[in-house]
Formats: C-alpha cells, sequence, structure tokens
C-alpha cells in the first residue's frame, strides 16, 4: 500500500529536519520520494516523528513473567476485553505481551529494546517477543556475571572472551552486551555483593572494573552496532554516584569513531549523593558534567514517576533490599553460572523524601546534559514507572510550569536536596523527538537499519500526533501535550497504518533484530573446548540444546558484523 | 415521596453463569420495565439482554436512594449482583453467587438466603446482611492486592467459609455462626466479631479486632494482656500477631 501524508510538521532528527511543513510517501513500507496510487493523509500542521524507539524497556522474558505471576493485582488493573482484532489485555506494570504492543503502538513507539535477556531463558523471552504485537524488538543478554566472562577476564584472554560473547550472542540472537551491576550478582549467589568497583568478586578473583573493561574490548572487537550497555554497580544506594562517575571514567581513553562506547542505563537509579537515606540528595549535576565533557559515554534516564509499579532487574541483592524496603513480595531467581534477577512491586510516594529527590534526579539528568544526542527517553519501563507515563514525562521537560505544579504536590526535601526547582530549562518539540527517536537509534546504531527516521529509504515507521506544534506553546499549554502523546492519530508500521485515534487498526507482526558477530574460526575454536566443558560440568543443559534455533524469530532481522 | 419497586425473577434455572454486575438500584433506577429489559449483561461468553433471561416488572419511577429491588427465586449462578452499588435497597430472595456486594459503596443489601464465596469483597460503605450461610473471602482483598474491605458493614447470620475479612482494612464483620481457618488474616484495621467458632484468627493482623465467642484454636504469637469484659462476655484479650515485625499492634479477644 503507498501512502501520503499531506501537511504535516515532522520533526525528524537525523535528517535534521526540524518542523517542517513537508510531505512524506510511503512505498512498499518504506519511506519514498514518490509513491503511485497514494492513500492521501492530510494531518493539515499536525506533529509527524518517525516511530519511537525505545532503547530499554523490559517486557519480556522471565522477570517480566515472575512479575505477573506474583500480582494478579497488576492484572486487574487495565483490562479490556478482546474484539474481533486484538487479544484480550490484561496488566499495567507487567502488562501481557498483547497489551505491551498495542499500547506501545498506541503511543507511536514502533520499536522496542529488551533490556535485560537472561542467555539460558533467552528461548523464552523470544517466544514472548514473537507474540508482542506491531513493534519491532530486540533483546540484549546479560553477559557479565558469567562464569566464562569471568574466567576469560582473570586470565587476561581477551581473545577467549570475544570469542565467548559472540558464541553467546549468535547463541541468544542477541542484540549487544547487556552488564549489570557486574560482579555483584554473581556475588549474590553467596548472599553478597560488591562494594565498589574494585571490590574482588568472590572465588573468580576479578573486580567490576576489570569485567567492564574486558567487555568493552570484546565490544569493539565485535563491531557491534551498539556499544556496552552498563547498569552500574550499587544502584539505588545513597552516595553511588562517585561509583557511577568512576565508571565512566574507566573507558575515557576508548575511542570509537561511529558512537559511544559506553552506554549507562536507568542513570537517575545512579545518580544519587549522601551518606545514608537522611542526607539522600541528588547528584544529577555531577552526572551531567561529565555527560556534557565527555563525548564517548551516553545515557538513558530510568524516570520515576510517582505509581505503583513492579521493579525487576537482573541485579538480585538490589531487589533484596527493596523487598527489605517493602516487606510486601520478592521473588529471586539464580540463573546458574550466568545471572540472576529479582522481582519487588514497589510504590513510589510523593510525600516520601527519597522518592521525591528520585523524580527529580529523573527530570534534572535530560535538563542539564546540553546535548539531547547524549540521552535516551526511558523509564526503564516498569522500574521508573511503566512507559504510559511518557506523557507526563514530556510535559514536564517542556514546562517549567508543569514541573512547578508537580513541585507543589511532592516533599518539599526536593527544595534542599535536590536541583529541579532552580532549573529553568524548557524542552522544545525537537529535544523530544531526538531523546524518543534519533537519539536511541542512533546509540543502538539501528539507524543505519531504516530505524529512528524518515530518510528515502527508511522504514515507514511514523507516529502522527494531534497537536500543532507550531500553534501551541508546549511551555504554558502542557495539559494539551500530555494529552497528544498519549495515543497518536496515526501509527503507521512498515508502511500499515496500525493505530488511528487511540484504536488498534491493525496487528502486523514485527521483526526481531539480532546482530551475528563473525570471528576467526580459529579464535572460536580456541574457546570452544572450555565452553563445552562448561556445559558439561556445570550447566542443567546440553549445549547442544542451547542456542535459539531460527524458528524462534519468524521475522527475523539480521545485523552482520565483523570482528577483528 | 416517589418511590421506585423493581422486581425480577430468573426464567430459568441458570446452569451457566450470569454476570449481575448491571443489577443494583444505581443503574436500574427511573427506568421503565422495557428499559430494564434492554439492558445488557454476559450469559457465559454471549452477550444478552437483562429481558432474555429474567421477567422484570417496574412500578413507579424514583432516584437510586428511593429504589427497591426484589430479586425473586434462584439466582445462586448470578455473580456479582449488587456490585459497586451506592444507594437504595436490594432485596434476594434466594441464593446468590460469588462477589455479591463486591466493592458496595453504600445503600442496603439484603441475603434472604446463602452467599457464595467473596460476599462484599472490597466493600467501602453501606450495609450486607447475609440470612444464611456464606463462602469463603466475606469482606477480603481480592488476589493480590493489600487492602479489602474498608468501610460500611457485612452481617452473615450462619457461618462463613474461610479467611472472612482477609487483608481487612476498615469497617465491620459481624458472623452469627462458625468461621473456618485464618479469619482477619493479614487484617490492618476494621472489627470481625464472630459468635460461634474460628480456627487460627488474626493470623499476620497488624491492626484492627478479631472477636471470637466460641471454641477458639489459636495462633502461638499472640501476647496475653487479661481478660476484659466485652458485652457480656468476660473474654481473653490478645495482641499480636508478634510474627510480623513484632509490631502486634493487632487486638484478639477469645472465650
Amino acid at each position: 500500500m503507498s501512502l501520503l501524508i499531506k501537511n504535516g510538521i515532522v520533526y525528524d532528527p537525523i535528517n535534521n529536519i526540524e518542523g517542517e511543513k513537508m510531505d512524506i510517501f510511503v512505498s512498499d513500507g518504506k519511506i519514498a520520494s514518490d509513491a503511485k496510487d497514494a492513500k492521501e493523509i492530510d494531518v493539515n500542521g499536525k506533529l509527524v516523528l518517525p516511530g519511537g524507539v525505545e532503547g530499554h524497556t523490559h517486557i519480556a522474558g522471565g522477570k517480566v513473567n515472575a512479575g505477573r505471576i506474583m500480582r494478579p493485582e497488576d492484572s486487574r488493573r487495565g483490562a479490556e476485553p478482546r474484539s474481533k482484532l486484538t487479544r484480550a489485555y490484561s496488566g499495567c506494570s507487567v502488562p501481557n505481551v498483547y497489551a505491551t504492543g498495542y499500547r506501545y503502538a498506541k503511543m507511536g513507539y514502533t520499536f522496542l529494546m529488551e533490556a535485560a535477556m537472561p542467555p539460558m531463558a533467552a528461548r523464552h523471552t523470544h517466544e514472548e517477543l514473537i507474540e508482542i504485537p506491531i513493534v519491532d524488538k530486540g533483546a540484549m543478554p546479560v553477559l557479565d556475571n558469567h562464569w566464562m566472562t569471568m574466567e576469560c577476564v582473570k586470565d587476561g584472554d581477551m581473545d577467549k572472551l570475544t570469542a565467548y560473547i559472540a558464541w553467546m550472542l549468535k547463541a541468544t540472537k542477541g542484540f549487544g552486551i547487556k552488564i549489570v551491576n557486574p560482579g555483584g550478582v554473581e556475588a549474590w549467589a553467596w548472599g553478597k555483593n560488591v562494594s565498589d568497583l574494585h571490590d574482588r568478586v568472590p572465588n573468580f578473583d576479578v573486580s567490576p572494573a576489570e569485567i567492564l573493561k574486558g567487555l568493552s574490548v570484546a565490544n569493539e572487537r565485535l563491531n557491534l552496532p551498539h556499544s556496552i550497555h552498563v547498569h552500574c554497580n550499587r544502584i539505588g544506594s545513597p552516595g553511588n554516584s562517585e561509583t557511577t562517575l568512576e565508571t565512566y571514567g574507566l573507558l575515557s581513553d576508548v575511542k570509537n569513531d561511529d558512537r559511544q562506547v559506553m552506554h549507562a542505563t536507568h542513570t537517575q537509579f545512579h545518580g544519587y549523593g549522601g551518606e545514608n537515606w537522611g542526607d539522600f540528595c541528588s547528584k544529577a549535576d555531577e552526572i551531567a558534567k561529565y555527560v556534557n565533557s565527555h563525548n564517548n559515554l551516553t545515557i538513558d534516564l530510568g524516570v520515576v514517576m510517582f505509581c505503583d509499579t513492579t521493579t525487576m532487574t537482573g541485579d538480585g541483592p538490589h531487589e533484596f533490599n527493596l523487598y527489605r524496603l517493602t516487606r510486601r513480595k520478592w521473588s529471586n531467581h539464580d540463573v546458574e553460572l550466568e545471572v540472576g534477577s529479582g522481582v519487588v512491586p514497589f510504590v513510589y510516594g510523593p510525600k516520601i523524601p527519597p522518592h521525591a529527590i528520585m523524580w527529580a534526579v529523573g527530570i534534572e539528568l535530560p535538563l542539564l546534559i546540553d546535548d539531547p544526542w547524549k540521552v535516551m527517553m526511558t523509564t526503564d519501563n516498569p522500574n521508573g514507572c511503566p512507559f504510559t507515563f511518557y506523557p507526563q514525562i514530556f510535559a514536564q521537560l517542556m514546562s517549567k510550569k508543569k514541573r512547578e505544579a508537580m513541585l507543589e504536590e511532592v516533599h518539599p526535601v526536593v527544595n534542599s536536596h535536590a536541583i529541579l526547582p532552580s532549573i529553568d530549562r524548557e524542552l522544545d518539540w525537537n529535544d523530544i523527538a531526538i531523546m524518543t527517536r534519533g537519539a536511541p537509534a542512533r546509540l543502538l546504531g539501528i539507524d543505519k537499519h531504516g530505524k529512528g527516521h524518515l530518510g528515502i529509504g527508511a522504514d515507514a515507521d511514523i507516529a502522527i500526533y494531534d497537536i500543532a506544534p507550531k500553534e501551541v506553546d508546549p511551555a504554558m499549554d502542557y495539559k494539551s501535550i500530555e494529552r497528544a502523546f498519549s495515543y497518536t492519530a496515526y501509527t503507521i508500521k512498515s508502511g500499515e497504518i496500525v493505530c488511528k485515534d487511540n484504536e488498534v487498526v491493525a496487528v502486523p507482526k514485527g521483526k526481531t533484530f539480532y546482530v551475528d558477530p563473525e570471528i576467526d574460526d580459529s579464535v572460536m575454536d580456541t574457546m570452544l573446548p572450555d565452553l563445552k566443558d562448561k556445559f558439561k560440568e556445570c550447566y542443567s543443559i546440553n549445549m547442544a540444546n542451547y542456542p535459539v534455533q531460527d524458528a524462534y524469530l519468524p521475522n527475523p532481522y539480521k545485523i552482520s558484523t565483523k570482528g577483528t | 415521596m416517589a418511590e421506585q419497586k423493581i422486581t425480577i425473577k430468573p426464567k430459568e434455572s441458570f446452569k451457566i453463569p450470569v454476570d449481575g454486575y448491571i443489577i443494583g438500584p444505581d443503574n436500574m433506577a427511573g427506568k421503565s420495565a422495557d428499559d430494564i429489559n434492554e439492558m445488557e449483561t454476559w450469559h457465559g461468553n454471549q452477550v444478552v439482554n437483562l429481558g432474555a433471561l429474567f421477567e422484570i416488572t417496574v412500578d413507579g419511577s424514583a432516584g437510586p436512594e428511593d429504589t427497591t429491588i426484589t430479586l425473586e427465586g434462584d439466582f445462586s449462578r448470578v455473580k456479582r449482583i449488587g456490585s459497586g452499588m451506592g444507594n437504595g435497597k436490594l432485596i434476594v430472595n434466594g441464593d446468590v453467587d460469588m462477589h455479591c456486594g463486591a466493592v458496595m459503596m453504600g445503600g442496603s443489601l439484603i441475603v434472604n438466603g446463602n452467599a457464595d464465596s467473596w460476599a462484599g469483597r472490597e466493600m467501602k460503605g453501606g450495609e450486607l446482611i447475609i440470612e444464611g450461610d456464606a463462602g469463603d473471602y466475606v469482606g477480603s482483598a481480592y488476589r493480590g492486592e493489600t487492602v479489602g474491605m474498608k468501610g460500611g458493614k457485612i452481617i452473615v447470620k450462619g457461618n462463613v467459609g474461610d479467611y472472612v475479612g482477609e487483608h481487612l482494612g476498615g469497617g465491620e464483620i459481624e458472623v452469627g455462626g462458625d468461621a473456618g481457618i485464618l479469619a482477619g488474616v493479614n487484617m490492618i484495621g476494621g472489627s470481625i466479631t464472630i459468635e460461634g467458632n474460628a480456627d487460627l484468627p488474626g493470623a499476620e493482623m497488624t491492626n484492627g479486632t478479631v472477636t471470637v465467642k466460641g471454641e477458639v484454636e489459636m495462633l502461638p504469637s499472640f501476647r496475653f494482656e487479661g481478660t476484659e469484659s466485652v458485652g457480656s462476655v468476660e473474654l481473653r484479650k490478645y495482641t499480636g500477631d508478634l510474627a510480623v515485625r513484632g509490631t502486634g499492634k493487632g487486638t484478639l479477644y477469645v472465650k
């Protein structure tokens, strides 16, 4: 089907288009320069953006499923019956796979990156990804606390490590290297955690810093489209910004001409000062100062909003700490010699001082970082809040008035222990377009594969919002921002209209993006005997049964890279 | 003063459950018999008109607070009767299925028969009277929730099943007969009075009051505080449940 989208106000940051009134042609699922027999949609001054790219979210796999199982009360919220076209919805912070696809698509998102796939659970993760309708997706395997990884790092054998990472990416049909509390998750298997970057991991005699550096080497040698994706140590603790900044500094001398060399994720959870919960405070300024002065590091936000949500991370010890605070429910997983994870329901309350400060940090970061290309908009869904809070977050970033209204509702500790009240900056439409489209696509390296922009030949993933950016002043009229970003007038996925005015009108299957790194056979062959031994001696699963078969990616999109 | 009286009788004995959430004064007040006949609900997985399932007669017209609905016959396969009702009166001359009076906000719901489980689940206000027995989870929370009934009053003249007042947050529950196991489990407020026997009442309670006047099997995690007269009887007073963070702000009176 061909489409002609007429008279839209287009923001397409990757192609330097900033609020131009223009027509867009769509043909054969791609953006085209012309189209025959095109169906015309006159959007008459409405906001037209590339389809949204969610760079870090938890939507599929064991953790999400554990959340669903332990939270029947969450399933009740947001339940909707099936229709002729759509499956039944359920859930709010841990929705079923259908609700995930429909809701993201209705908000104009067309690409989702599942940010923590335990390699052993890769098959399950892909099973869920298959069932998430409409959107394209990918998943990053967690690779840092693996026994093999740590042994290679300890031996300083970067060849073997590179081969192991390549094998794992192939076996899991994964997208990139996710790192979660390096060393700490293995320590948690012994009821411990690591206290800083130079602490030693029990039984492996390596430090988090060494693991990070090693994986960075492997990442660069494999020429992966994305950098290492790092969940730093000491998440959620007072004073953790020191560790965060030290982690950033580890790779300060590593360069890559095409992209960042480290992506630090849900930075809000890593940007705190103070020594305890009493003097807990924001260090967003120091994080921003580092990001502003270095060009090889990017971040995403992990914004907290006040709500009842479900926290889930591979960071097992952190979830245990949360459980000790909430004393409600707690799920803890140990994934053999690879990773762990935890799930805890959590309520962020505006009158609870640490929560109010966490909220402030999440909003401060994008306002204090000068270059929006270094920032992916995320809520670390559902850890900070469910992704459905994006419209409210955009409104806060675009309107100081909205922030002032929020500040009146939250605990006054924010005035003394956070920076937000003193910030005047208001983001514009282009900044939001960068943080939700251009930057995540570019930082993940999928801009070269037709995502996150509207250049000729790009995938025709388009979000059209019912708001006229040339007529509305977002700073004053923040309510219309919230409403407009809640659902699109049209979401177009691969050239097909999939949502119209908050209704799902088509449910195509999306693609799954994965990376297939090629390395020298000789390097791989040197590593394989060790891996075979590991499977034989330690795993509960046979090596031949481990890799995810092609059948689990019915619509694959392979990104091949050549390692050195 | 204007009054409205509505009478509803089943046309058949239902084998497949009917969703009765729509049966209540708030939804039906001011409507004619024809209007009510055309209201839709679920019978199994089919949407049907009420008129297809029930014989409906209407006398007068009034607001919800002056409306009385009488259900005559076997409603033992009609769920969620009076769910969320806020005003008026609903009388059932027969048995009801699960979730009767769930999330009720006000008004009065009288069941002259037995109720299945979840009666008055997550109730917020009003009065629910069950003349016969009730099943499990009377006035409780729903699966996974942290607070159940928050207000209003439930009176069950007969026996109740297990977990009466689970996660009770407020309001009163009175049981004329016996209760099963774990009355008031996880309760955080409100009161439960059981005239008959009960096993393991007040488990993991952190606040509120449970009174058991019949035979009781106690949990060991309660602290004896002495005896007290409650009404006309002398009861032993305990505080607990000390198994939860050792706070023990809940009160348990037993014979």
